[in-house]
């Protein structure tokens, strides 16, 4: 019988904690699991939330993906775009859509209009007079018109954490599988962006965590989850933003990250206010009150659109307005409106976004309210719109987040499909498999012993399991890099257990099996000590992009050096004695 | 592998250590494994004879090496082929059967001069997966000929796109050169605090390099484009290689109260077998996985690991030998 030793002990007690790092109750978990919920939607409105399972949708049980992607098409079947016929004063539009995408006031007068409305030439401010042939004289008719010809279904969905209901003309929500454990696949096995970044000059600590939070902040805005943003400098000491996410196109994260994002409203030479807390206090974004796509026309080249969002400025900052303004002079213009003699200008990375007339009513007056317009062209019109769209968010996330007081260079930018990932971990599973198998085969063929081949996968197996474990811990991301250091580590685990055993067999008349052991080890720690010091150069090399590989190798030989080997030692010890 | 007649190999080769002294004659048991020692041929007595030449095929191997890798290094200026990770460029892999190998790199080498294109295969039916395109291009002009080529958009979905911009991927490449220069010397570090005696040490650092050299040289011959992680290989390489050294040259130095061929002996079937078991776990490594990034970093370490069995077994066995040979306390 084994004796149970304290290092066997500390073995046990480490796979133990393995156990709970990984995590692994995700396998018998049924659902699927809510990633995201739009906000203000009837879904969120219901008490949806992040994170939570859903278990049933209207009396279907959902345990799987397999099950929600089978039954969503079947509940959505009557959510299909319908046509819409719109009468206004300036004529009569046609588009289809989900929604009627536009909201009126008492005197029905249009305001908000959604994307297909305006491709179709809606304009706002106009008055709305029919829908679908539908005379249109108030606004409870406009509201029983949208309610009867949108397209709606009504789910009730049983989650982990209660009851669901309600009625919604699109899924404003995404799900996922439950994830099975908490280890995390890394950027090359799960699809994602990678982008490397070099500040235009060196900085200090406290300007790189600046950078990393302004950063974060950007990608926050744009809505992305799953983000990494890390320094990283390399052995020459250049310091490198390192940017990774999941479900952004390279364009967007170059657009997003890589750009200084300076921000000025100037008058004349004077910049009145710049991007930042600072002077702005609050940015409209996400509300079609008062941010969206106003206006779309032909042009002489194509398309345009006109975006609009309303910001608010600090008192400091709109008394600095006041101050400019009240110096100008007031022009009439050809239409005969009166304006100051010079235009606000917004510069975006010392680019002119677009020149603001002022209203005379303003001058030397204290505004907090400003509206902020910009264009976006293109040869076709929802190519205008998007365009629009696009500048849109990119402003309203530098007039949130401020600027860098620095260029940035993206020097290195990954894309990476997700199509693969899954065919790479199976086949690594695979090659893992086919590795212990051949270990056991020469393994036993040499000692001609079970106890010694079996003993020895067994270690190796812990030996995995723990690099495992250590990885959920730490929320280590493994990529490619880092499986390539869990099968160092294997080899180099594999060479210590023959050496324990082959010194272990050794005189055993002259020496103590303690003796003999403790020869083993200072092989073992020799061996141990190399493999780690060369290693710790790629920590930094090439801006530790190699430091999955490092950090994993040099995990998994000091667990196996002092919790999985030494605990092999000592059952060897008792299996020689016997 | 070791059975009663191993067993009896090693009390022999035993004996053969302390075959000067003439009190073991004597001895009843000794007289009556006389016939064992009259056999024909004796692998101790052998070793004895021509260790030192055994050397020979290590330095033949430093040497052929050493001039292959000098005569690269002049042709091309460089002492390793580059992939574009580490020259600068775009890789763009697209997820089709649809084209062949042949035919993208046919239409594509027109408009690109210095393009290559690799196909990845599933490992079970040997069908195509993908196929990754190398070029110093710019990603954008990449990405263009390949859709105009294949007849459709390419996406974050359908494809995979790394670039890398010139200026880093040299100073990656430098790097990562340089990591492996200090991983090396900090491993040199070790083994002087190791064993504490300057040429057993040294031998070990010398056959360490030619682990890295070989497989340097090999990849080269092969026209292997090496990746960033082909190049932290051969850092995975400089710890790994070392064991079985470590392991011969602590039983031949520690180990003195056995004859030093048995010791030689002892280390190196436990040795092989250590080699052995890597050599096996790394070829099915190799064999298996489709994954261009770590085949390539399985090459390295097989190429490693072989090239490790040579020169430990042949050079640092004979030159620790040489070694104790000449001092009688270490006999």
């Amino acid at each position: 019988m084994i004796k149970m030793t304290f290092k066997i002990w500390v073995l046990i007690f480490f796979l133990v904690a393995s156990l709970i790092a990984i995590n692994p109750t995700g396998y018998f978990q049924s659902g699927v699991l809510v990633k995201t919920v739009v906000s203000d939607s009837a879904a969120s409105e219901s008490g949806m939330i992040k994170g939570e399972i859903i278990k049933e949708i209207n009396g279907n049980a959902v345990k799987s993906m397999d099950d929600y992607i089978k039954l969503m098409p079947e509940l959505t079947e009557n959510l299909k775009p319908v046509n819409w016929t719109i009468e206004t004063e300036e004529g009569t539009f046609e588009y289809s859509g989900l929604n009627l995408e536009m909201s009126v006031d008492e005197n029905l007068t249009i305001l908000n209009v959604g994307k297909n409305a305006l491709i179709s030439g809606i304009t706002e401010n106009s008055t709305l007079e029919e829908i679908n042939n539908k005379k249109i004289e108030s606004i409870d008719d406009f509201d029983s018109a949208k309610i009867e010809i949108e397209p709606k279904i009504e789910l009730k969905i049983t989650t982990n954490k209660g009851k669901r209901t309600f009625h919604a003309s699109s899924i404003d929500f995404t799900v996922s599988s439950v994830p099975k454990t908490n280890l995390k696949a890394g950027l090359d096995l799960q699809g994602g962006a990678r982008a490397l970044v070099k500040p235009e000059k060196k900085l200090s600590a406290s300007e790189m965590r600046d950078l990393i939070e302004v950063t974060k902040n950007r990608l926050n805005v744009y809505g992305i989850a799953d983000i990494v943003v890390r320094s990283a400098s390399d052995l020459s000491g250049n310091d490198y933003l390192v940017v990774e996410v999941a479900g952004v196109s390279p364009k967007e994260l170059e657009e997003l990250i890589g750009k200084q994002g300076k921000f000025e409203a100037k008058i004349g030479n004077e910049t009145v206010f710049i991007g930042g807390n600072k002077d702005i206090t609050s940015v409209c974004r996400n509300d079609a009150s008062c941010s969206g796509i106003r206006e779309c026309q032909q042009s002489s080249d194509g398309y345009y659109c006109r975006f609009e969002f309303v910001i608010y400025l600090s008192e400091s900052a709109a008394k600095r307005q006041a101050n400019v303004t009240s110096t100008l002079s007031e022009n009439l213009t050809a239409s005969g409106d009166r304006i100051l003699s010079k235009p606000l200008d917004l510069v975006l990375d010392d680019k002119n976004v677009d020149s603001l007339q002022i209203d005379s009513d303003l001058k030397g007056n204290v505004a907090t309210q400003i509206m902020i317009r910009g264009p976006g062209t293109g040869k076709t019109q929802i190519e205008a719109y998007q365009n629009a769209e696009a500048s849109m968010k990119k402003l309203q996330t530098v007039l949130i987040t401020g600027s860098l007081p620095y260029k940035l260079e993206i020097v290195k930018l990954d894309n990476i499909s997700p199509l693969l990932g899954k065919e790479f971990v199976n086949n690594l599973f695979l090659a893992a498999i086919a590795a212990a198998v051949t270990v056991f085969i020469i393994v036993f063929a040499k000692y001609r012993a079970l106890k010694y081949a079996l003993s020895i996968i067994i270690t190796v197996a812990s030996e995995i399991f723990i690099i495992l474990g250590f990885a959920a811990l730490i929320r280590w991301n493994l990529d490619l890099a880092s499986i390539a250091g869990i099968i160092a580590t294997i080899g180099t685990g594999v060479d210590a257990l023959v050496i324990i055993v082959d010194e272990s067999e050794f005189k055993k008349v002259q020496y103590s099996i303690k003796e003999r052991i403790k020869r083993a080890f200072s092989i073992i720690f020799g061996a141990f000590a190399t493999v780690v010091v060369a290693m710790i150069p790629l920590w930094w090399a090439g801006a530790g992009m190699m430091r999955g590989f490092a950090l994993t190798t040099i995990a998994g030989v000091s667990i196996g050096v002092f919790i999985t080997r030494s605990a092999f030692g000592d059952f060897i010890r008792q299996i020689a004695k016997e | 592998m070791e059975g009663e007649g191993d067993q009896a190999q090693r009390a022999h080769a035993e004996n053969q250590g302390f075959s000067g002294t003439p009190k073991t004659k004597g001895f009843f048991g000794n007289i009556k494994e006389e016939p064992i020692a009259k056999k024909p041929f004796n692998f101790s007595h052998f070793y004895d004879k021509s260790y030192k030449f055994l050397i020979i095929i290590p330095i033949l191997i430093l040497i052929i090496s050493l001039v292959y890798m000098i005569s690269f290094t002049v042709q091309t200026g460089d002492i390793l082929r580059k992939d574009v990770s580490l020259t600068g460029g775009t890789s763009l892999t697209v997820y089709t059967d649809k084209i062949s190998l042949d035919e993208l790199e046919s239409k594509l080498k027109p408009i690109f001069s210095d393009v290559s294109v690799r196909s990845l295969t599933d490992f079970g039916t040997g069908k195509q997966l993908a196929l990754t395109i190398e070029s110093q291009a710019k990603p954008d002009d990449l990405k263009k000929a390949a859709e105009e080529i294949l007849g459709y958009s390419l996406d974050e979905k359908n494809s995979s796109m790394e670039f890398t911009g010139e200026a880093l991927s040299k100073s990656f490449y430098k790097e990562l050169l340089f990591a492996i220069g200090l991983a090396f010397l900090f491993m040199s570090i070790v083994i002087f605090l190791i064993f504490k005696v300057p040429l057993p040490s040294i031998y070990v650092i010398t056959c360490a390099f030619l682990d890295i050299l070989v497989p340097m040289a090999a990849a080269n011959i092969m026209g292997i484009r090496l990746s960033a992680a082909g190049v932290a290989a051969f850092l995975m390489l400089i710890g790994y290689s070392v064991d079985s050294d470590i392991l011969l040259t602590m039983r031949v130095l520690r180990r003195k109260e056995e004859a030093l061929n048995s010791r030689i002996f002892g280390a190196f079937k436990t040795g092989i077998t250590m080699t052995l078991t890597s050599v096996a776990a790394v070829t099915a490594g190799y064999v298996i996985t489709i994954s261009p990034v770590l085949k390539e970093i399985f090459f390295i370490l097989l190429i490693g690991l072989i090239t490790d069995i040579l020169v430990t077994w042949l050079a640092n066995a004979s030159l620790l030998k040489w070694y104790c040979e000449k001092r009688p306390e270490l006999k």
